[in-house]
């Protein structure tokens, strides 16, 4: 089934979950690019994601080198512009961290290991079963962010994923924040892993069919302006 | 324009806990190199910068710490060895 909605999916040098993210989005049968990293306009699409992986080799800290790529650079005038969706995804959520799009920023794992497993989560919003099951595979997700950060997540509602059992050591036990004000959502699990039955998990579905709702909201609203455009004249 | 080099050692912020030194104290602990141990871990850079004088070269390598070689949300960094090359 073709979808009205076109993802472009940013890939940096190191990036390695950029095809998992695209099978995943033309499951719901978007219309699905990749970008790569050097491209400076960003407003066909509806959705960005910012994938998992090691943009860059993650050299100095995670996330850090790709905050200065242009495709990055691009990704601020989209979300001020508020064109849509951007989606980071583990090393994503890093890059978010990095250009300051999200709040706080990812450190070392507590444990000091490279966790990858499956972990249950809390989810706050609505669409979501209490609880799903989301793969992790990070050595950097530990949240950090000072208290009066941590005050306002928790006052504008951003609290999006939570550990039910806290695997790395993040404060408020958070997983993934979502700003809603600005369309932006991060998270260190992978819900772009849980899409297909063979691989033994599709709770990533929740997610994904969470983002369709949502960004078809947008495009109607988009077609809606449109249309109230063509009546004034 | 001239040239300078300089040391720069990003360090994690106080009360900012660093796991990869727990586990060297923890290392130094076992082995009886050390019985009292406290390790903090961070990170070298050594890098030469262009500048008219050195008040605009130490102006653009705090830019240089502060958006590239650390993020001050984590960490702070400190300039050694400035010195016209």
């Amino acid at each position: 089934m073709k979808s009205g909605i076109k993802a472009g999916i940013i890939v940096f040098p190191g990036t390695n979950c950029d095809i998992d993210t695209r099978r995943a989005c033309e499951f719901y049968g978007w219309q699905t690019e990749f970008i790569w990293h050097d491209e400076k306009n960003l407003d066909k699409y509806d959705v960005i994601f910012l994938p998992g992986g090691f943009s860059y080799g993650d050299y100095i800290r995670a996330g850090r080198l790709a905050k200065f790529s242009p495709a990055v650079m691009a990704l601020k005038d989209y979300v001020k512009a508020k064109r849509g969706f951007v989606i980071g995804i583990c090393n994503g959520f890093q890059v978010l961290c990095e250009t300051k799009l999200l709040p706080g920023i990812l450190s070392t794992n507590t444990n000091t290991k490279f966790i990858c497993e499956e972990v249950e989560l809390s989810v706050n919003h609505e669409g979501f079963p209490g609880t799903v099951k989301f793969a992790i595979a990070h050595g950097e997700g530990r949240y950090i962010a000072d208290e009066a950060v941590l005050e306002e997540i928790v006052a504008k509602n951003m609290l999006f994923l939570r550990y039910n059992d806290n695997p790395n050591g993040s404060a408020l036990d958070i997983a993934g924040l979502y700003d809603k004000e600005n369309k932006i959502i991060g998270m260190m699990p992978h819900p772009e892993r849980g899409i297909f039955a063979e691989t033994g998990n599709t709770d990533g579905r929740y997610f994904f069919e969470m983002l369709e709702r949502e960004l078809n909201k947008n495009l109607c609203a988009c077609k809606y302006t449109a249309c109230s455009q063509a009546e004034e004249y | 324009m001239k040239k300078y080099k300089a040391d720069i050692i990003v360090s994690l912020k106080n009360g900012v806990r660093d796991p990869q030194g727990a586990a060297v104290d923890t290392v130094l602990k076992r082995t009886g190199m050390e019985e009292d141990a406290t390790v903090q871990t961070g990170k070298f850079f050594t890098l030469s910068i262009t500048g008219e004088d050195e008040t605009s070269a130490k102006s653009k390598l705090n830019v240089i710490c502060e958006e590239v070689l650390s993020n001050p949300v984590l960490e702070t960094y400190k300039i050694e060895r400035f010195s016209e090359v």
